[in-house]
Formats: C-alpha cells, structure tokens, sequence
C-alpha cells in the first residue's frame, strides 16, 4: 500500500530552508550540554525582532500547547475557566482536568461566531479566558479589538489569546501586550515555520504572567533551539510558504464544495467540512487520506482537513469524490 | 452458546430518496413505485449479512420474504421464517412479526428500515429485547440507528461478544411537514442498543464514547443534586440525562412522562398540565430540569408536551435548567423551541447554559 497522505495535523507541508536543519545538526553535536542562557536570549531577541515586542515579554518553550498548559496550572485554580467549544482538545482537556469549573462558549455553525456579550456575562466572577483565534477546528476569527479591551479591562479576569495561526490570518493582539498586565498570546513555529517535528513555542507575556514564568527555564532541546534560532533568519521563506498555502486552500475549498460538502472559509491553514456521512474519516483513511475526524465535538461526518501539497490535496479530493459516487 | 436473532426488513424504506419523496409513510410508497423508485434495502441487508464475522454463534429468525428470508437465501446462514404475510407488507406486519419474535424468545432483534420502522419496533417490543437498527430510510433521525450496515454488522459481532446495551432515543418525524422543509420531530420512546461505536481514527478516544456518557450522566446528575434545594418544586422532563438526577436523588422517574419532585422526594409522576400547575399552588419556588432531543436540539415543543406556555411561563427562563451529555450537546447546532407562543419563543432565545459535566457547562445559542 502506498504511504498514506496524511492531511491530519495541520503542518506545514514544506520543509524547512537548508540552513534550518544545518542548525539543528549544530545543536545536536552539543547533545551533552544543556542548552545555555546566552543561545535562549538569542532566540528571545530573535523572537522579540519578529514578533516586534519587547524581549521582557517573550518566554520561549517546547510548543505552545506546554506555555498553554503551563498557564492552566498557575492560573486555573480557584478560577472559571472559559474556553469557546469546539477547541484545540488537548487544552480543553487540560483545563476541565484542572478547573474549578469548566464554562464553554459553543460557537454554532454557520458563522461559528463568538457572541461578546455571552462571553463578558460570564466574566462576573475570578476567571481565566482561552480562545484560540483563528480558532481550531473552525478556521474563524473570533475576537475583535474592543472585545479583547473589554475582557481585559474586566477585574480579576486573565485572558490567554492562542495564536498558532497566526501567520496564516495576520490578526494579532500581541501589541496589547505591554499595556495590559492581564493578557498573554502564545504562537508557535511549529506551523507556519515548518518546525513540528522541533516544537518551539513562545508566549508573549504580559505583566502579571512573568512572576509566574520567572522560574521558568526553557525546556528547549539544543537542535530545536537552534533550528529556532535559524528559522527566524528566513522569515521571507516562512511568508512564502503561507503565502501559498492561503492560495491553496481557497483551490481545495472550491473544489470540496464542488463535491456537495459543506466547507466553512477559514483563516489558517486547514478547512472544516461536514460531509454529512458518518463514517467518513475511516473511509478516506481505507483510501489513504489521513483527515481529522472531529465527529467527537461536531456532527458525525466532520472532518478537518490540512491544507497539504497540492497532490495531496488533490488524493483527498479523489478519495472523497470517490467516496460520495459510491454513496 | 448460539444467540437467538430475529431479522425484519422493510422492504419500502428508503425508496423515496431516489425519486425525491421524504420517505415512504403511506399513499407516498405507492407514489415512490410509479416514479420508479427501486427497492433499496436488499442491498443494505445483504451488506449486513455478508459483514457479520460470528455467523456460527447465530440461530436466526427471519421474517417472510422480502420482510427478511428472500435476502438470506445466498447469506449461507441457516434460518427459521416466522409469521407469515399476504400482498403487501404493511407497518402492521413489522409490528406483529416483531410480537411474535419476542415470543419466541430472541436475545436480539435486527431490523432494516427508517424512523417509521423504529418506532413499529418500538410499539411491538419497546425495551424488552435489545435492537440493531440498520438504516435505510430516506432520512434517519433517531440515535438508534447505527452509522450504516457494516457498522450495524459490528454491533450485532459486538453484541454476540457481551456488549452492554444502552437506551438511544426513536424520534417521531412527521414526514409531511419533513416534506414542506420543517423538521417536525417529537421524542417517541427509547429503545435498547448494544453499547458500541466504532471509528478509526481517534479510536482510542472514541472507544469509550459510551461509558464516557454514562459516566457524564452521573457527572451531570451529581452537579445538579448539588444545587437543589429543598423548598423547590423541580420538574424532571423526559430523557435518560434527567432520569440520572432521578436516579442520583434516589428516586424513580419515568423515562417519557414529567415527574415532580421536592424535597427529595417524588410528589408527582407521569404529569399533565393541569396536574403541574396544580402543583404549583403549593410550591412557590419552581424549576424544569431538561435535556435536548438529540439531533435537532429541541428542549420545549417537542417530546415534553406538559411543558406548555403556562408552565413555562409560570416556572421563569432563568429557572430552567438544561442538562445533556457533552458527546450528544456538541452534536447539535442549537437549541430550540417551538412551545406554540411565539412571545415566549422570543423570551426562551439566546443563551442558555448547559450542563454537561460536574462543575462544567456549554452556553449554546437557543433559537426560536
């Protein structure tokens, strides 16, 4: 059997420019020393000149799904947490395991909007706020600037902005950073700088965050540091990439909806679709095409699809066209 | 030791889709063969047979011809045709042949059809005998149903392997407003269902969907049971969810009626509207615990019909509390309401909270 396409995680397809691996192979001749303070400021530097904030604010870690939960941990306690629903599981997870109580915002198709007001009724009592935005499994924005303000502004409330697509939409409130002590934004180079397999995250940290992070040492991996450190170099490679995968994914969107599906206009580099058949993940995978089978916080027949290379997409779209004339 | 299996196929269900009618209720089946819609059901049922692994655990009842036998002859699967049927079949002859399959003893009973066809397995075995329900109607609603015929074949492998049975709901359509684009649907009864799902990716995951639920409903009941206060009359709508606060308050609950309960204790059971708002005189303090119907989301209007606009009205929103387990909450788009009073349907929309766990509620949108 041919190896599967695997459209399921949400990687970049591409690989990495020449120098990033280089680095890596650099960082690995240095396997039996931790890595060193000076190496993680440079990265801090480098992420502070992409990012264009303050380095006091940056904490580099190992995804930011670990800076995610790592806040879970210090901020949850005695807290509501809010999260919008559906949301990237493994936080959501972490949060309802650690929470006081858990409240959900359920975002409804067909817009999958975040009502404001439904989300400050609920900031009545000590709370820490997750939203991803572009939200996963969605593709949508959700938060505008004066929502973001209002959370913010509201006593005793944190806020926590995931933006791991953040190259993919060009929407940030990491600005907002220095001027609010209460909001923290994470980001990842796992996405749109080709480095899943490095997991370099990096939270973008506002005041109040710090002391909890003052301790913190980066868990960083030598090669993954240096990987970092070498993919911020080729921010014009990275913007390329997303570049066309933007375009990419406008092609796959048309031609799914060609197929009868419903695919919902997304912001970052994968599409939800409902294609209303219930076991539909196992058979493209019987066909080869690995997807994310989200019928567990959706509609059976939801599935996320990455936006891959272009023949990949395209045995996606065989497999499903397929699919949907055998019926 | 061999289980006892009844097979029963209606042969008509599903044969509207082809030609564009929603289902087959009725004069529309004879309407359905003179556009020339073709039987789709022989292959859902040969499908199922063909995908069974544990044929030699099997000792299989069938129905009379097309209702189950006239599928079987190349299954290589020894059967014994119970009933007998002339001309036509009808709903009547599921319901009957059912009957006397339950009669005879069967461990499990297999039928082929759509929601009308549940709801005639409903009425002749109810939850006496655990159901495989293979769908082939044109449109299916009820959670009964399994995903398709190789899904509907693993559940009957799993069932012969001691799978636990749960209630999944069978939902009423009323196919002519289904026709006219409403999706008019009332919760019908329950019926059981071995207690297995399968997927493939996020297996490990999925594998536990069905004791993750029950275990919700405990989740969900224990957070309830934590809020309730003595002095409050609480409504407990129909649904397995409600009757789990029942069950947690040590107490009984019917699973289709509205029963009352202060105190700790049943006050009412099986209630209509004259006998709630009776209660009312006593009880100034009121809530309504209920669940949504699962697949269009309706918390009034449909399946709960004591709930009327009085009631309603008489209990308040704010004092209506919403439970559900979160696998089934997150399949819906919204909620809904449809009470008959339009006012009020515009008071009962917006947002309301869901619980769906100990300490952990949805907010979802309600739409009248």
């Amino acid at each position: 059997m041919k190896r599967p396409v695997d459209l399921s995680m949400n990687e970049m397809p591409f690989l990495p420019p020449a120098a990033v691996p280089r680095a890596a192979r650099e960082g690995l001749l240095k396997l039996n020393r931790y890595t060193r303070r000076k190496d993680l400021e440079n990265l801090k530097e480098r992420i502070s000149r992409y990012a264009g904030i303050p380095e006091a604010h940056i904490i580099p870690g190992p995804g930011s799904d670990f800076l995610l939960r790592e806040i879970i941990h210090g901020f949850s306690g005695g807290r509501k947490v809010v999260m919008v629903s559906p949301s990237f599981m493994p936080t959501v997870e972490k949060a309802r395991q650690f929470s006081t109580k858990f409240v959900g915002l359920r975002l409804s198709p067909p817009q999958f909007s975040l009502n404001s007001d439904m989300l400050l009724d609920e900031l009545t009592e000590p709370a820490l706020v997750i939203i991803d935005n572009p939200n996963n499994p969605t593709g949508k924005l959700l938060l505008d600037r004066q929502t973001v303000e209002a959370v913010l502004h509201r006593k005793n409330t944190f806020l926590v902005v995931d933006e791991a697509y953040y190259e993919f939409s060009g929407v940030t409130f990491a600005d907002l950073v220095p001027s609010f002590p209460n909001l923290a934004v994470t980001r990842t180079l796992d996405k749109a700088f080709s480095l899943a397999g490095a997991r370099v995250g990096y939270l973008v940290a506002g005041e109040l965050y710090l002391d909890a992070f003052a301790s913190f040492y980066a868990l960083l991996p030598q090669s993954s540091l240096f990987a970092a450190m070498a993919a911020l170099q080729s921010i014009g490679y990275m913007k390329e990439n997303v570049r066309w995968i933007a375009a990419e994914r406008e092609r796959l969107y048309d031609k799914i909806a060609q197929l009868g599906a419903v695919v919902y206009s997304s912001r970052a580099n994968f599409l939800l679709v409902d294609t209303k058949q219930p076991d539909i993940a196992t058979k493209l995978h019987e066909r080869g095409v690995l997807v994310s089978d989200i019928s567990g916080q959706f509609t059976s027949g939801a599935i996320r699809v990455s936006v891959g290379r272009r023949e990949e997409n395209d045995a996606f779209i065989d497999a499903y066209r397929e699919i949907v004339e055998i019926g | 030791m061999k289980q006892t299996i009844g097979l029963i196929v209606n042969p008509v269900a599903g044969m509207g889709g082809s030609v564009g009618l929603k289902g087959t209720d009725g004069e529309y089946y004879k309407k359905a063969m003179e556009l020339g819609a073709r039987p789709v059901t022989p292959a859902r049922t040969k499908d199922l047979l063909s995908h069974i692994r544990k044929k030699e655990s099997i000792e299989l009842l069938a129905a009379p011809g097309a209702m189950g036998a006239s599928h079987l002859h190349d299954a290589s699967l020894p059967f014994t045709v119970v009933g007998t049927v002339s001309g036509e079949t009808s709903a009547g002859d599921t319901r009957r042949i059912a009957g006397e399959m339950l009669a005879q003893g069967i461990n499990l009973l297999v039928f082929v059809g759509g929601d009308g066809t549940a709801r005639d397995i409903y009425d002749a075995v109810g939850m006496k005998v655990p159901v495989v329900a293979v769908p082939s109607g044109v449109k299916i609603f009820s959670a009964v149903f399994a995903f398709s015929a190789r899904a509907a074949a693993e559940m009957v492998d799993e069932f012969l392997g001691g799978a636990r049975v749960a209630e999944q709901e069978v939902l009423d359509i009323d196919e002519a407003a289904f026709r006219n684009n409403r999706l008019a649907s009332q919760l019908y009864g329950y019926l059981l269902v071995p207690n297995v799902r399968k997927y493939l990716q996020g297996g490990k995951e999925c594998s536990n969907v069905n004791k993750l639920a029950v275990k919700s409903k405990k989740e969900v009941a224990a957070d309830i049971l934590e809020q309730m206060d003595p002095a409050v009359l609480y409504l407990l709508g129909p649904g397995t969810t409600v009757k789990a606060v029942a069950d947690a308050a040590g107490t009984s609950k019917t699973l289709l009626g509205v029963d009352a309960l202060a105190d700790g204790r049943l006050v009412g059971v099986d209630l209509n509207e004259k006998a709630i708002l009776a209660l009312f005189q006593k009880y100034e303090k009121r809530r309504i615990i209920v669940t949504p119907i699962g697949g269009n989301g309706f918390i009034f209007g449909r399946g709960s019909k004591p709930f009327t606009p009085e009631v309603i009205r008489g209990v308040g929103r704010d004092n209506i509390m919403i439970v559900g387990t979160r696998d089934k909450i997150v399949k819906l788009e919204a909620l809904r309401v449809d009470t008959g009073d339009f006012e009020l349907d515009q008071v009962l929309a917006g947002y309301m909270a869901v619980t769906v766990g100990y300490k952990e509620t949805l907010k979802m949108e309600v739409r009248g």
